[in-house]
């Protein structure tokens, strides 16, 4: 996708500045989304857990994007709010393939959706990994392996419930399955945040 | 703290950095460490280093250029800030800030930036720059400085 092409869809809103952060439990992919973010698929299997934060900033023509990937280990967790404010857009990064894990997923993502700071701010769940369900798909015949992502659509009603969503009435949400490893499912999200992103703080 | 700037071109991985904004981005900036190895500045807290670094000239020509800085921090930092300033013949010609804010302890961080150029003028001639042309680059936490570095940059 690459960070000049990614600026150039979000020109349209009023702001001239945009801050993106990218939160989820360690391991979900955040870091791996970043890099789709900008081109740097090369780099994705030289990805070690990030202890801190990775900033891709984007500077062309007065416009400023900056996008925060802050590390999700649990240690880390107790800093993220450190990093709320300002921010136009939460991008909520899940290991679909992870359901030993889903509830604690949940009890971070509805304990972030509580925070003031982050009040009003749309938010993009990024239901990942999504490669290793075709991998691997839990009640298919043998051999079965649709490459179409949608096939793995069961699973988002079911995330969506399990995170609430439904009933959220202050801010724009969107899950959007993806592979950030095939680097599917990513543009489609970017494509969402470029429509709804207008409709935060300002 | 201890910084390592690495300096990545814009067509990935060729070549290397740049700062500045929009109107004189590709005066200065750009840093090409073809020959020079991969990390150049490292930062002490007490001591100003400086450093030469060999630019190939075609990097005046580029549309757009990243760079990209990787620190680690032992302590926690409130209000962390980058402040850099490209100098022509001790003359500021250009300042660039950048506004990381909260530090992690124990962290190590990334940051890349990459800066398009505005128009294809204005550019002054690699021979006029070379060897004249100075990026000082200052960590601050708050008004506190951390760390300082300057390169000395020459096109070859």
């Amino acid at each position: 996708m690459g960070l000049l092409s990614l600026l150039r869809k979000f020109r349209k809103q009023p702001s001239r500045e945009l801050r993106i952060l990218i939160l989820g439990l360690d391991n979900a992919g955040k870091t791996t989304v970043l890099r789709v973010l900008a081109s740097e698929q090369d780099e994705i299997k030289n990805t070690t857990p990030t202890q801190g934060f990775n900033v891709k900033s984007v500077h062309s023509q007065g416009f400023k994007l900056n996008i925060w990937d802050i590390g999700g280990q649990r240690t880390i967790r107790p800093y993220w709010k450190h990093y709320f404010e300002g921010t136009d857009v939460l991008i909520f990064v899940v290991d679909s393939a992870d359901m030993m894990r889903m509830d604690e997923t949940g009890e971070e993502l509805s304990e972030l959706l509580q925070e003031h700071k982050l009040a009003g701010v749309p938010l993009l769940v990024f239901a990942n990994k999504q490669d290793l369900d075709l991998a691997m798909p839990p009640d298919e015949p043998a051999g079965y392996a649709s490459p179409d992502l949608q096939h793995n659509l069961l699973i988002f009603p079911q995330i969506a419930e399990k995170f609430q969503l439904t009933s959220l009435t202050d801010r724009r949400w969107q899950i959007q399955p993806c592979s950030a490893l095939r680097g599917e499912g990513i543009q489609e999200g970017m494509d969402w945040m470029a429509k709804n992103v207008s409709t935060s703080k300002w | 703290m201890h910084p390592q700037e690495r300096f990545s071109g814009r067509v990935k991985k060729t070549c290397l950095y740049q700062v500045l904004n929009m109107k004189v981005s590709r005066w200065a900036l750009a840093i090409c460490f073809g020959n020079l190895g991969q990390n150049l500045c490292l930062i002490d807290c007490d001591t100003m280093f400086v450093h030469t670094a060999r630019v190939p000239k075609k990097i005046l020509k580029c549309k757009a250029v990243s760079r990209e800085i990787n620190f680690t921090s032992s302590e926690m930092l409130n209000e962390l800030r980058l402040e850099q300033r490209v100098q022509f013949k001790g003359k500021s010609v250009e300042e660039w800030n950048f506004r990381f804010g909260f530090v992690i302890p124990g962290s190590t961080n990334t940051w890349q930036s990459v800066i398009e150029a505005e128009d294809e003028s204005q550019m002054m001639p690699a021979e006029i720059l070379t060897g004249n042309l100075t990026i000082e680059t200052k960590f601050l936490d708050g008004d506190l400085l951390v760390s300082t570095s300057v390169v000395r940059i020459y096109y070859v």
